[in-house]
Formats: structure tokens, sequence, C-alpha cells
């Protein structure tokens, strides 16, 4: 509900944002921008029902799902895949977007660069932290920054490593980013989970281990019962859960392993210094992460080589989100002892299939929130402040007018 | 507290005998919690579940005051019986996460109880990756029809449930719903000796 007296909030394009695409420029990207109205569909799959909440949703007449454009990664995506543009492509984006917040703005601008297709996986996300770095540094000279680094590839090879029941390891790999979630399924995990329930032919049948019976004898309930053995889970994918978890219900996570898990969950170290302590753990732990600590360990090198001041990087081992196309590197960049994010980003190697990409094409990028960056700069002293009113003016009916232009020209190529 | 029908009998709106300063408006169950929602009553007879679905952060715009002792249904998260390995909301998560892969969508839930499903399977169970197919009526028909996979419904006697081959999770129960009095929070309610009659009135009755 409103309140009488809401203020209007300000939504004038930040002023540094011509600099800002200055520098996208500088950094090879190609502009793109995309309509704010968009499908709500895409947002809906990729994040889930959760984002229904805070999207802004209308419908078309044909009753088609509408939403205000929450973010750039999906809409410059589709783009992508619709306009069947070759890769690799680095694609940058300014512009606004809209959520529904608790607190803060519900429009506000958002900038940022999708890197699609570039096969060099370490170069290409060892560019994506030094350009989010770069960028941050020339809006905010001075500001010293910290950047959180995590890695699901890592995790992925531990849980792996760790002989986990495929079952187990898809359980905690979707809980990757999301601690209390991990935390409350390694409780459940250490104590076995009986299977109860099933009917005593059930029992006999997968005692005897004829799955085709068993399978023609769900099938034969599902068609007695009215239900379609195709339109949802089918009988086939029923029996072969129900005998996955008959496995793993006899195996309780034993307590080595355990600590192990829990051991490298809880590594926090300076990023300079993670390939060592991630090898050490490798080889006292007696797991085997070969692949994954060597892709670590190039990018850690890629980032030194693009002459990135490690010192602000810290790699903190649970870090990650737990939605399912993030597939590896994940880093968040805030004013070093604050906690607003003012870059985060990632990579996501499976988003473009899930949109309909026929081909696989690797993806890494960041988004920046342009109204936390602005922050830092409202506190500056006043000295500093005087200059920044100075060029205020000019840059930003530069701004405006670079988007009238564009949006002209956007308007013309249409008709 | 003795009610009477203002004018015919049919009328919609009543009063309280000897208590001529509360108007009673009759009003449909789910009118009522949006009403109480907005402020535009200050009491409200309706069941939880409506509040609840209806109002974002509930508590803090409402109070329940009493749980009336009727009007008994539970909000449950239902699946196809055949789905022998799913018993538990961890089982369902584990089928979410792999629905994608296997069938090229999301799992589809179909409900009328948008508010509740997200609350209870983002926040309590940590499960995201999932669609709301919304159904306004025989929402136990949905999976049987093939227009969703499971769903969350309200049910009494679990019978309708039953008669359609759906069994409810083992740890399924969203909310356990009655009729309730439901007062909005307002700052001028404080200390107003009206508001607090009315409580303790309902409450002794209910004694």
């Amino acid at each position: 509900m409103f309140r009488k007296h809401d203020p209007m909030p300000l939504i004038n394009l930040p002023t540094f944002a011509t600099d800002m695409l200055a520098d996208f420029e500088k950094l090879g990207t190609l502009r793109v921008d995309t309509p704010v109205i968009q499908p709500a569909e895409p947002f809906l799959d990729m994040a889930g029902e959760d984002l229904r909440r805070r999207i802004f949703m209308t419908e078309s007449e044909t009753g088609k799902s509408l939403c205000l454009r929450p973010e750039f990664t999906i809409p410059v995506c589709l783009r992508h895949i619709e306009t069947a543009t070759g890769t690799p492509r680095r694609y940058a984006y300014l512009g606004e977007v809209f959520r529904q917040r608790r607190e803060g703005a519900n429009e506000f601008y958002q900038a940022g660069i999708e890197d699609l297709g570039e096969t060099d996986v370490a170069g290409a996300d060892a560019r994506a932290v030094s350009d989010a770095i770069a960028i941050l540094r020339n809006r905010l000279p001075g500001v010293s920054l910290s950047v959180t680094l995590g890695d699901q590839a890592v995790f992925e090879a531990v849980v792996a490593a760790c002989g986990l029941p495929i079952g187990w390891q898809k359980r905690l790999i979707h809980a990757f980013g999301n601690i209390a979630q991990i935390d409350a399924l390694l409780t459940r995990l250490a104590t076995p989970q009986p299977v109860t329930g099933l009917t005593a032919d059930i029992e006999v049948l997968l005692a005897s281990g004829d799955d085709d019976t068993l399978i023609a004898h769900l099938d034969e309930t599902m068609e007695l019962t009215g239900y379609s053995t195709n339109a949802s889970r089918s009988p086939k994918e029923i029996a072969a859960r129900l005998k996955e978890k008959r496995a793993l219900a006899r195996t309780a996570l034993d307590g080595r392993t355990l600590d192990l898990l829990r051991e490298f969950l809880s590594l926090s170290v300076p990023l300079a210094d993670a390939p060592k302590v991630l090898f050490r753990f490798a080889e006292t732990s007696g797991l085997k992460l070969d692949g994954a600590l060597s892709r670590f360990d190039a990018r850690v090198a890629a980032l030194g080589n693009a002459g990135v001041d490690l010192s602000p990087l810290t790699y903190r081992a649970a870090f990650g989100r737990p939605l399912d196309y993030y597939t590896g590197l994940v880093f968040e960049v805030t004013v070093a002892g604050e906690t607003a994010v003012l870059a985060g980003g990632g990579r996501f190697d499976r988003l473009m299939t899930l949109l309909g990409a026929t081909t696989h094409i690797p993806a890494v990028g960041f988004a920046l929130w342009l109204d936390r960056i602005e922050k830092p700069l409202q506190g500056r002293p006043p000295d500093d402040h005087h200059h920044r009113a100075a060029l205020q003016g000019t840059d930003e009916g530069r701004c405006l007018r670079d988007f009238r232009t564009r949006r002209h020209e956007d308007r013309r190529r249409r008709q | 507290m003795k009610i009477a029908a203002v004018g015919n009998e049919r009328s919609y709106r009543g009063r309280v005998e000897g208590m001529d300063d509360i108007e009673i408006a009759f009003l449909s169950a789910s009118e009522i919690s949006r009403e109480i929602g907005n402020g535009g009553v200050d009491f409200g007879v309706t069941g939880e579940d409506l509040v609840r679905e209806g109002l974002a952060d509930a508590d803090a715009r409402v109070e329940f005051c009493a749980r009336l002792g009727f009007g008994h249904a539970d909000v449950v998260v239902a699946v196809p019986e055949i789905w022998l390995d799913v018993d538990t909301m961890a089982d369902l998560g584990d089928v979410a996460s792999d629905f994608r892969a296997r069938h090229g969508r999301r799992l589809a839930i179909a409900t009328k109880y948008w508010r509740l499903t997200q609350q209870f399977f983002s926040a309590q169970h940590g499960i995201q990756l999932y669609r709301i197919v919304e159904s306004l009526g025989a929402t136990e028909g949905a999976p049987a029809s093939g227009s969703a996979d499971i769903i969350v419904d309200i049910t009494s006697t679990g019978s309708t449930l039953k008669a359609n081959h759906l069994k409810i999770l083992s740890d399924g129960i969203i909310l356990k719903s009655q009729a309730c009095l439901v007062r909005a929070r307002k700052p001028e309610h404080e200390g107003d000796l009206r508001v607090a009659e009315i409580i303790a009135r309902v409450r002794g009755a209910l004694a």
C-alpha cells in the first residue's frame, strides 16, 4: 500500500553514466539495449517462482505474461540467441531495471558486461573480474574495494571426490551457496533415512531386483487410476528414483566425510594463497580434485597476468548462488568493510541452452548497481563535491542526448 | 452479544444489540481478509488461510485474536499416490531440481495459494525451481488431467484427495487453518475499551 506522501523517487541517470559507457567502449564491448517490457516466462523459469513477488508483472491483451525488465542478463542472452549472432561476443548494457524491494527504490539503474562464447574459460573469468574492478575504480578513485570469490566447480569436485552417491551429490550441489540449506542437508545426511510406507507387493518387487515388473506394475496402476504415463513423471523415472532412494537410505554420511565437507566449506583465504591452500586440503584429505584445482589455479594466474592486484580478493569456499545455471566462478565487489554489493557476477555456462540456444555457449558476466556506486560518492569531502557538481550539468545533458539519439535510431530501424 | 440484521432479514448489514457503535457487514470470506488488510474494517471473522494468503507480512498487519473452532481445513502439499519415491518435501526437492533436465520444463504446481506455496517451498524448504499454475477450482483434478504435476490445496477430511489418488507429504502440511476472529492492527485501537471488550467477550464465549 502507498502512503499518502511518498516522495516521488529520483530516477535521474547517474551523472557518471557517460563515463561508464566510455569505459565499456574502451574495453571493446558492444553496447546493446533491450526492451523494458519483457516476456515474464524466461525470468520465472530461470529464477523460480520466488521472483514473481519481486517483479512488476502484467498481461498482454492476449493473456501473455509480461514484466518490466528486472535485470539484463536474460534479455541480453535472449537477444543474442534471436539475432543468431556468432560468438565470441562481449555485450555491455546500461539502463533501468524494475524490482519490488523492501528497501531502496523500485526502479534503478544497472550496467554490466556479458561475455558469451569465449572458450578460454580462465581468461574470460579473469577479464570479468578485472573489468568489474577497473570500472568501479574509475568511478570510485581512492575508495578501497573488497572482492569475494567462490567457485561452484571446486565444490562439485569435492562432493564427487568424497564418493557420495549421485543423489546426495545433486542435493548438495543444488543447495550450494545457501549456507542454512547446506547445513540442514549435512545434518540430515549424517543419519540414515529409511524409506517407509511402501506396500508389501512393492517391497517384494524392489527386493527381487526385477525392474521390468516393477515398472509394469506402476504403469498399470497409473492407467487404472486415470493418470497419463507420459504427461508427468513416468513409471520408469519413479522406479529408478525409488531404487536410488532405497540405496541412499542404507548409507549414512560417515563422520570423516562430514568433517571434510565442513572443513572445506569453512575455508576463507586471500585469493593469492587459495591455490596453495586448496592443494594442501586435497593432499591431507586424500581427495582427488586435480581437474578443478588446476582450473582454479589457471584463473588465479590469469588474474595476475591481467595485472589485477590480488590483495583485496578473498576466496570463500562456501560462496555460490543456488540457481541451477551457475556453473563455476561467482564474485561480488563491495566497499571494504561494507555489505552493499556494488558489482556481482559469475559464470553461467548452462543458461544459454536453457534459454534455447542450440549449441553450448560458455558465458560469464557481471552487473553493476549504479545507485549503490553513487552512495560512496555522496560521502565525499566538499572539494570533490564541487568538482562533481561542475561536471554534473554537462554529463547529464550529454547522456540524455545520447539516449534520445539512440532511441530515435532504434525507432527508425524498426520502421 | 446478540446480532440483529439491519432492515430486512436478508440484509447484509447487522448490529450488535446494546452496542450501537458497532456496525457489522456480512461479506464473502476472501473479501473479509482484503478489508482487514486495507483497514476497511476493524475486526473480521474469516479463515486463517485466506488472511495469510491475501496479506504479505500478515502477523505485522493483523492479530489473530481467537480461533473459533469451526471451518477447520489444512493447506497441504499433495502428490500423485503413484509417486512411491516421494514422501517428504526433501524428496520433492530432489524431483524438482531434476525436473527441467528430464522433462524440458519446471515442476508445475496447481494452486490458488500463491503466497503460501512460495513461502513454504522457498523459505522453509529451499525449493525454488517450480512453476505455479493458477487453479481456481477442482485443483485436485489437475495432476490426473496433466495440467500440473502436484497440488497445494485445502482439505478437511482428505477424501477428495484420496478419490483423486493423491497423497499428502509427511511434512507437507503448510497451515492448519480454521475460522478466526482477526483484528486489523490500527494505532487507534490502543486503549480503546470497545476493542478490548470485543476480544474478551469472543474469547469468553469460547472458554
